[in-house]
C-alpha cells in the first residue's frame, strides 16, 4: 500500500533558511510542502524518502530566495485496486460503513458492496443475515476490506457549515466475498 | 514547478516502511518522536506497529519470497500476503485472483496448493502482536483470593 514516487521540483529556498546545512534546509522545505498532503492520482504523501540530486542554487533577479532543482523520492500511501487491507470500523450509517487506518480515515464501504443479505438495525449498525445466523458489524472491529476504487474529488467551492470535512482522497472498498469483512467472522 | 518523473518508483512492504520510520527515530512513545518525525509520520508508525509488519525481519520476508516462487504469484499478491499475513484459507482467498484455476487442488492426489501456501505463511512469517483487548481479557481472569479464615 506504500509506494515510492520520483519527483522533480523547482524549489525556492527562502533566505532565512540559508544559515542551515543545505540538505537539511531543502528536506524541511520539501516536508513543509508535501507531507500530509494528497496529490491527485498519486496518493497521500507520508514522508520524504531520500533526495537523489540537487542542482542550481541560482538567485534570479528580483528574488531573495535561491532556486534549486531537486529530484527526490516521496513515500506515498496509495493501495492498489484489489488490495486487501485490515482497517477499523469507525462509523456506520445508511450510506454504508466508514473505516479508518489511524492515519487515514476516508475508507468507505457503500451499501451495494456489503454482503448480500445485510440489513441496517435501528442504531445504524449493519447486520449480515446469512443462513447460519446473524452477524453484526459492530464499531471498533477490525475489518478486511478489498479496495475497488480510489476517488480524488475536487475541492468544493461551497460547503455546508456542518458538512463532513472535505476528503481529497477517498478509498471505496468492498466486503463482499470469502475472507472479507470482520476478521472475527473468519478466525480459526 | 513540479514534474513527476516516475509515479511508481517501487512498491514497499509495510515492513520496509516501518524500518524506514524507525531509522528516522519514530517510537511508540508520542513525546519521544517529536523532534525526529512529524506527528503525521508518527500516526503511520503507530498503525504499522500493530500490524504483522511489527515482528517481521528481512530474513523472514526473503525466505517467504524464495519458498513462494513455485506458486507463481503476482508481485502484488506477494506484497499483500506479506502485509496482511493471512492465517487461514478463508482470508487468503480474496488476495489470490482466480485461485481455483491457478493453484492446483486435487483431493485424490492429496495436492492442495492453497493450503500449502497458508502453511508457508504460518511457518515463515511471524504472527502480529496480540491485540490490547486480548491482553486485558487475560488479566481479568486472575484467581480470586481466598477469604481469610477467622479464628
Amino acid at each position: 500500500m506504500f509506494y515510492l514516487s520520483l519527483i522533480e521540483h523547482n524549489l525556492h529556498l527562502p533566505p532565512h533558511l540559508l544559515n542551515r546545512p543545505l540538505v537539511d534546509a531543502i528536506k524541511d522545505e520539501l516536508e513543509r510542502l508535501y507531507l500530509d498532503k494528497v496529490i491527485t492520482n498519486l496518493g497521500l504523501c507520508i514522508s520524504v524518502y531520500d533526495i537523489r540530486s540537487l542542482e542550481g542554487g541560482f538567485i534570479y533577479p528580483g528574488e531573495g530566495s535561491s532556486t534549486y532543482k531537486v529530484v527526490f523520492r516521496l513515500l506515498i500511501f496509495r493501495p492498489f485496486i484489489g488490495e486487501v487491507i485490515c482497517a477499523k470500523l469507525k462509523a456506520s450509517d445508511a450510506t454504508g460503513l466508514h473505516l479508518t487506518l489511524g492515519f487515514f480515515s476516508d475508507i468507505h464501504v457503500p451499501v451495494h458492496l456489503l454482503p448480500k443479505e445485510s440489513e441496517m438495525g435501528e442504531d445504524g449498525i449493519w447486520v449480515w443475515k446469512h443462513e447460519f445466523g446473524d452477524l453484526a458489524m459492530d464499531l471498533d472491529e477490525e475489518v478486511n476490506v478489498r479496495v475497488t476504487k480510489i476517488n480524488y474529488p475536487s475541492i468544493p467551492v461551497e460547503q455546508d457549515a456542518n458538512a463532513q470535512p472535505f476528503a481529497p482522497m477517498q478509498i471505496i472498498g468492498e466486503i463482499y466475498g470469502d475472507g472479507l469483512g470482520l476478521i472475527s467472522w473468519w478466525a480459526d | 514547478m513540479r514534474r513527476r518523473l516516475q509515479a511508481n518508483a517501487g512498491a514497499l512492504t509495510n515492513y520496509e516502511v516501518l524500518e524506514f520510520l524507525r531509522g528516522r527515530g519514530a517510537t511508540s512513545d508520542p513525546m519521544g518522536c517529536l523532534g525526529a518525525v512529524t506527528p503525521s509520520e508518527c500516526k503511520v508508525y503507530d498503525w504499522l506497529v500493530q500490524t504483522a509488519a511489527c515482528n517481521q525481519t528481512k530474513e523472514s520476508i526473503d525466505e517467504f519470497l524464495n519458498k513462494a516462487e513455485k506458486f507463481k504469484l503476482a508481485k502484488a499478491e506477494k506484497l499483500n500476503i506479506i502485509n496482511l499475513r493471512p492465517s487461514n484459507l478463508a482470508i487468503i482467498d480474496p488476495i489470490i485472483e482466480y485461485g481455483e484455476k491457478r493453484l492446483a487442488k486435487d483431493e485424490a492426489k492429496g495436492i492442495d496448493e492453497v493450503q500449502e501456501l497458508v502453511g508457508l505463511v504460518l511457518e515463515v512469517l511471524p504472527p502480529p502482536p496480540p491485540r490490547p483487548e486480548d491482553e486485558m481479557q487475560g488479566q481479568e481472569e486472575m484467581p480470586t483470593e481466598k477469604p481469610l479464615e477467622e479464628d
